[in-house]
């Protein structure tokens, strides 16, 4: 009987071995444990059996069966950890399944990192309307009357409101400028303000002109404001755009609306201020116009220029695109074709 | 403009150990912008002065000979030409190897090499002048002649640079940056800023007056247009070539030399920036007059071109009529010709203004034309006179000023300036003592006075034609003077008055990000104006449109009124690279309408902020692209905070499908439209693969919420039980129809929460113009969980309605 036993929890302890799925587990279990299982015909044998021997026998029939009930349910968890498990030769290095996203315009993206980080100072937002007439576009800029600026050659005139004279006639805005104007009149000083947008100049196109673009305006005005904290602006904005501590001049520059007028240089980022060919050797790019408003500018803006005084900046935003991101032709921007626009997501 | 160095030096003493590019960095720094400074010696690299020692026949070429020529120091090397003026003793241009030069002054630089020609070794070669870039300084008078340097008397061996004092460093500096500066536009004028720049003498050039005892009837009728003008009859003169010298300096700064008449008003005009021009003074009848020219009044140019004058075109005449075009091009009569030996020479001062419409006006822009624009000053009158005056008696010894006029009619008064110390040290950031701005100031011809803390300042002759005018001119000045370099940063002090809160500007960002980074759309750009062949795809009329007074092209005239002509073109340009993709554009339209504005005196058309979207894809798909594109849509305000929209049928757009269409309502007010492009449309668009639901929305009338709106609902203690019925009914029964009538039963059976859409069904097994839809039913309790017979209570009754109601066919099970 002893030996009969042995045999049992041998050949039970050799079929759970043998079990590779849950499913042949299951089997050993009814084989051996079940109600018609080996050990259960042993336990239905031992009321035939001599009552002296019954309690010990009963009590290795009990063992063996405890025995194999453990070994059943360790190699059970083994099975089903091993179902889960995943074969070797799985590649971790196939190509990821990317989430869905379209994406924003690139230039419309660089607005909204300047548009951050102007907020973060303080700055409002504002939007002119991109029709406006030749007072806004220039009479308040101190455009003199006869500038260049102001011929069709230069500048998208409206049809049927292109002859008269400053608030009569009409054009796509031709600079951002004006909107400075427009945003002083009708809010309180001091003030801090970008004005973001798109303008429209009458040019022959290349991969370096483009009949619509897009600026960046910043403009603040206070009470004794000097243009060497212009400087701080400035390089606030290429931190920003370019991640890292950008140097940055400005020399003597002449536009209408400002006195003094600055051109901005920043260093090359290619070749970190030696000289290359982008820098044309000089190590210096340049990058917008800046300078205090012009007096007669602040005036139209019903300030007086002996009280008020600012610094205000002009970035060539898709320049600056086509630098952050080594486009070549200015004239992608505007050609709606997707091969180019999902590259910027 | 291009500026000599050497000639730089006439007027100043630039240190001989001055580091050129430190200069090219201060005067871009504070002046003007140098473009780029390039050693003239170093495009002669390796060309030297040979002497032609034997002349012998090619054994192999006719036209070829092998010269023996001395290239320094006794050495002598065979050289083959084919020039047809080679003679022994001859000092001719021997380009070494590694030298450039342009093979027959065409074509690009070559690097001269060790060659055999036919068969004959040569070292380097024999120049004629265009091949080393001398054309233009040093004509050939024929296409096989070599340059002879004999005159120059240089020694063999010696640089061609160094033989034809051509030692010289070149400065360009950018047009652009000295606009509104008249008196840059010479050597004077940027010697004076060096001068400046270095604390160095700048040498004056001094007035004189010519004593004759005749004067020169000169009568200006228009002292506005011409303040001042200088006439002097100059004899003893004749047509000959200017000195190497005067020529090579011309030459260098980028003007060809003509002859000595002309080369002396040039090289006036590129030394002080004055123009300057000479009349053949046989061919000026009586006097001159300076006038307004008359009512079809010709003029026959200098450059032959005969043009009918305007009134508004200031013309020097004499009794018979026109002569030239004041401040722009002389006239052809009176100008110099070959037998010219007495002159009038002019020396005169026009109106900026003036000269720039006549030179518009003929599309004939001058050297002279373009300096008189930038408003030069008439004292400067003198200065030219005294050079031009000068020059002539170095190259026409016996010249004699016969007859002489200075009709100074309107004398230029130096601009006042008035600035407060206080003022300038505010603005500056920086106090600067008087003495150190009084210096600043004066080094630049500016005079400067103080009562007490103001500063009178008066602003030089040469600045006061509108350059310097207000007190931010000369602040300006110190600053540029001190050097911007050597200003230190200041922090931008803030004063705070509260957060900046922009709900418009937010909501519109947010539109186009949940656009963009949530619904997998594309943001594009296009042109405001429209394409002609778009426009008329889908709009029956251009009613209310503006229009372009000079279109970039003739059929892309009208301005947008619509987003939608150019997302169509857009869609037609990326139709065949991709099968399916979501596009959106934010911009303003523009309506022929409305005239209004918020600003003063204004009046501007209607412009609004729209929104379009196209979803592209395979017609086959339709009904999941609309149903995308609404989704889109519907779901926008969820994801931006605003006021949720409805979709109502009301008014079908003019581009749209017959069916596919329904417009977008905030409230009451109608705010844009979805719909599919229609077939007729889209294929006058060029649309050849795939269809398009479009949406255009007005941006303005949407309703930004001030904060987040959507409140908390209580967590279900009791399940939600789902209930799915199948139906088959007529295929016009809209599923807003369906839920309509279904959510009807809830007024008697609030158990039923809400009705949703599983799916339609129309094909196979259904009958024609029936369609099988499936929906689901949500029933559940606040109080407890329901039993199965009441929820089949609920479910009964609305497979009932379905029944009576929409006359529905329910499959019960």
């Amino acid at each position: 009987m002893k030996e009969k036993l042995d045999s049992l929890l041998r050949d039970g302890e050799q079929a759970v071995l043998n079990a590779k799925t849950a499913e042949e587990l299951q089997k050993v279990n009814s084989d051996f444990l079940g109600k018609q299982g080996a050990i259960s015909e042993l336990l239905k044998a031992l009321p035939k059996m001599d009552a002296a021997l019954r309690p010990e026998m009963g009590k290795a029939i009990n063992l063996v069966k405890n025995q194999l009930k453990a070994k059943i349910d360790e190699r059970m968890e083994e099975v089903e950890l091993l179902a889960l498990s995943v074969p070797e030769d799985f590649d971790c290095t196939i190509p990821s399944i990317a989430p869905k996203s379209g994406g924003l315009h690139p230039i419309t993206q660089m607005c909204y990192d300047l548009n951050d980080a102007f907020r973060s100072m303080g700055f409002q937002v504002f939007s002119g309307p991109e029709i406006t007439s030749e007072g806004y576009a220039f009479d308040n800029l101190n455009f003199p009357e006869n500038h260049p600026a102001r011929e069709s050659m230069d500048t998208y005139w409206i049809a049927g409101h292109d002859s008269g004279k400053a608030q009569d006639k009409l054009c796509l805005r031709p600079h951002l400028t004006g909107d400075s104007v427009r945003y002083m009149q009708t809010h309180k000083p001091p003030y801090r303000f970008v004005y973001p947008g798109r303008v429209y100049r009458n040019e022959t196109t290349d991969a370096r002109h483009e009949r619509a673009f897009f600026q960046y305006e910043a403009l603040i005005v206070d009470k004794d404001f000097t243009f060497t904290s212009g400087k701080v602006m400035i390089k606030t904005i290429l931190s920003k755009v370019f991640g890292k501590d950008v140097p940055v001049r400005m020399r003597a520059g002449f536009f209408p609306f400002v006195e003094p007028g600055f051109e901005i240089d920043m260093g090359c980022l290619v070749c970190g201020g030696k000289g290359c060919s982008v820098c044309k050797n000089v190590g210096w790019i340049e990058i917008m116009p800046g300078g205090t408003p012009h007096p007669n500018v602040l005036r139209s803006a019903g300030l007086d220029p002996d009280e008020y005084t600012g610094f205000y900046v002009n970035i060539g935003l898709d320049r600056l695109v086509m630098m952050r991101y080594g486009v070549d032709d200015v004239r992608l921007f505007h050609s709606g074709d997707l091969r180019f626009l999902k590259q910027f997501r | 403009m291009k500026l000599s160095l050497n000639w730089i030096k006439d007027y100043v003493e630039i240190p001989a150990d001055m580091d050129l590019s430190a200069l090219a960095h201060d005067l871009t720094m504070s002046t003007v912008e140098v473009e780029g400074a390039e050693n003239l010696a170093e495009r002669f690299e390796k060309i030297i002065v040979g002497e032609i020692k034997e002349v012998n026949p090619h054994p192999n070429a006719n036209k070829l000979r092998v010269c023996k020529v001395d290239i320094g120091d006794g050495e002598i090397k065979d050289i083959v030409c084919g020039g047809s003026n080679l003679e022994i003793g001859q000092k001719v241009v021997v380009a070494c190897p590694g030298a450039m030069v342009r093979w027959h002054g065409e074509g690009d630089l070559v690097e001269i090499k060790n060659a055999e020609l036919r068969g004959v070794p040569s070292f380097g070669m024999i120049c004629a002048s265009e091949e080393v870039g001398l054309g233009d300084l040093l004509p050939s008078n024929s296409d096989h002649e070599i340059m002879d340097v004999t005159v120059f008397g240089a020694k063999a061996g010696t640089p061609v640079s160094v033989a034809l004092g051509l030692d010289d460093v070149i400065l360009e500096i950018d047009n652009k940056s000295m606009t509104n500066r008249p008196d840059l536009w010479g050597h004077y004028g940027i010697a004076r800023e060096i001068a400046a720049l270095y604390d160095l003498p700048l040498k004056p050039i001094e007035k004189i007056v010519p004593k004759t005892t005749q004067s020169l009837p000169i009568e200006i009728h228009d002292a506005d247009r011409c303040p001042r003008y200088i006439g002097a009859k100059i004899e003893g003169l004749g047509v000959k070539p200017a000195p190497f010298e005067m020529q090579s300096r011309i030459w260098r700064v980028g003007m060809r030399p003509i002859n000595a008449l002309v080369d002396v008003t040039n090289y006036v005009m590129l030394a002080v920036g004055q123009p300057t021009h000479v009349f053949d003074s046989n061919h000026i009848i009586d006097h001159v007059e300076v006038r307004l020219a008359k009512e079809n009044e010709k003029l026959r140019l200098l450059n032959d071109k005969e043009i009918t004058l305007s009134t508004d075109d200031l013309v020097i005449a004499d009794k018979e009529g026109a002569v030239a075009l004041a401040g722009v091009m002389g006239g052809a009569k009176d100008s110099v010709l070959p037998e010219t030996d007495s002159v009038i020479l002019e020396v005169a001062n026009f109106n900026s203004q003036s000269v720039r419409r006549t030179a518009l006006r003929y599309d004939n822009r001058t050297e002279a034309s373009a300096r008189y624009e930038k408003a030069i000053d008439p004292e400067r009158c003198d200065q030219a006179l005294a050079l031009a005056v000068k020059l002539f008696g170095e190259i026409y010894p016996d010249m004699k000023i016969t007859a002489f006029n200075d009709n100074y009619v309107k004398p230029l008064e130096r601009k006042k300036i008035d600035v407060e110390i206080s003022w300038l040290t505010r603005r500056l950031g920086k106090e600067f003592p008087k003495e150190l701005v009084a210096k600043k100031l004066g080094i630049i011809g500016f005079d400067v006075d103080f009562d007490g803390e103001m500063m009178h300042v008066t602003v030089p002759t040469w600045r006061s034609t509108g350059d310097v005018s207000i007190k931010e001119d000369v602040m300006e000045e110190v600053a540029r003077l001190y050097g911007y370099e050597n200003f230190e940063p200041t922090p931008i002090s803030i004063t705070y008055d509260g957060g900046v809160n922009q709900l418009d500007y937010d909501l519109v960002r947010k539109v186009k990000e949940y656009l963009a980074f949530r619904a997998d759309m594309q943001e594009i750009f296009t042109y405001p104006w429209m394409s002609d062949e778009f426009v008329n795809a889908l709009f029956p009329s251009t009613d209310k449109m503006l229009a372009l007074a000079t279109p970039p092209s003739p059929t892309e005239r009208l301005v947008r009124s619509s987003l939608l002509p150019n997302i169509c073109k857009v869609i037609v340009k990326n139709e065949h690279n991709f099968e399916e993709f979501d596009i959106f554009e934010e911009a303003k339209v523009f309506i022929d309408d409305d005239y209004t504005s918020n600003y003063k005196n204004e009046k501007l058309p209607c412009e609004k902020r729209r929104l379009g979207m196209a979803f592209v894809g395979k017609f086959a798909n339709i009904s999941t692209i609309f149903r995308r594109a609404k989704g889109v849509v519907e779901n926008m305000p969820r994801y931006t905070h605003m006021e949720g929209f409805t979709f109502k049928k009301v008014e079908k757009p003019c581009w749209a499908d017959g069916v596919v269409w329904q417009n977008i309502y905030l409230g009451d007010k109608k705010i844009g439209d979805i719909a599919l492009l229609g077939a007729k449309q889209a294929k006058n668009c060029g649309m050849k693969v795939l269809s398009a639901v479009l949406v255009e929305m007005d941006m303005e009338e949407f309703v930004p919420f001030k904060s987040r709106t959507n409140r908390y609902e209580r967590l279900r203690e009791f399940p939600l039980n789902e209930y799915d019925v199948s139906f088959i009914v007529d295929s016009l029964v809209t599923f807003d129809a369906i839920s309509t009538a279904v959510m009807q039963v809830a007024t008697q059976k609030p158990l039923l929460r809400a009705v949703k859409f599983v799916d339609e069904y129309k094909g196979e097994k259904i009958p024609q113009g029936k369609k099988s839809v499936t929906i689901r039913l949500e029933i559940g309790s606040d109080e407890k969980t329901l039993t199965g017979a009441e929820i089949d209570s609920v479910a009964n009754a609305v497979m009932d309605v379905i029944e009576s109601g929409l006359k529905g066919e329910v499959r019960r099970s």
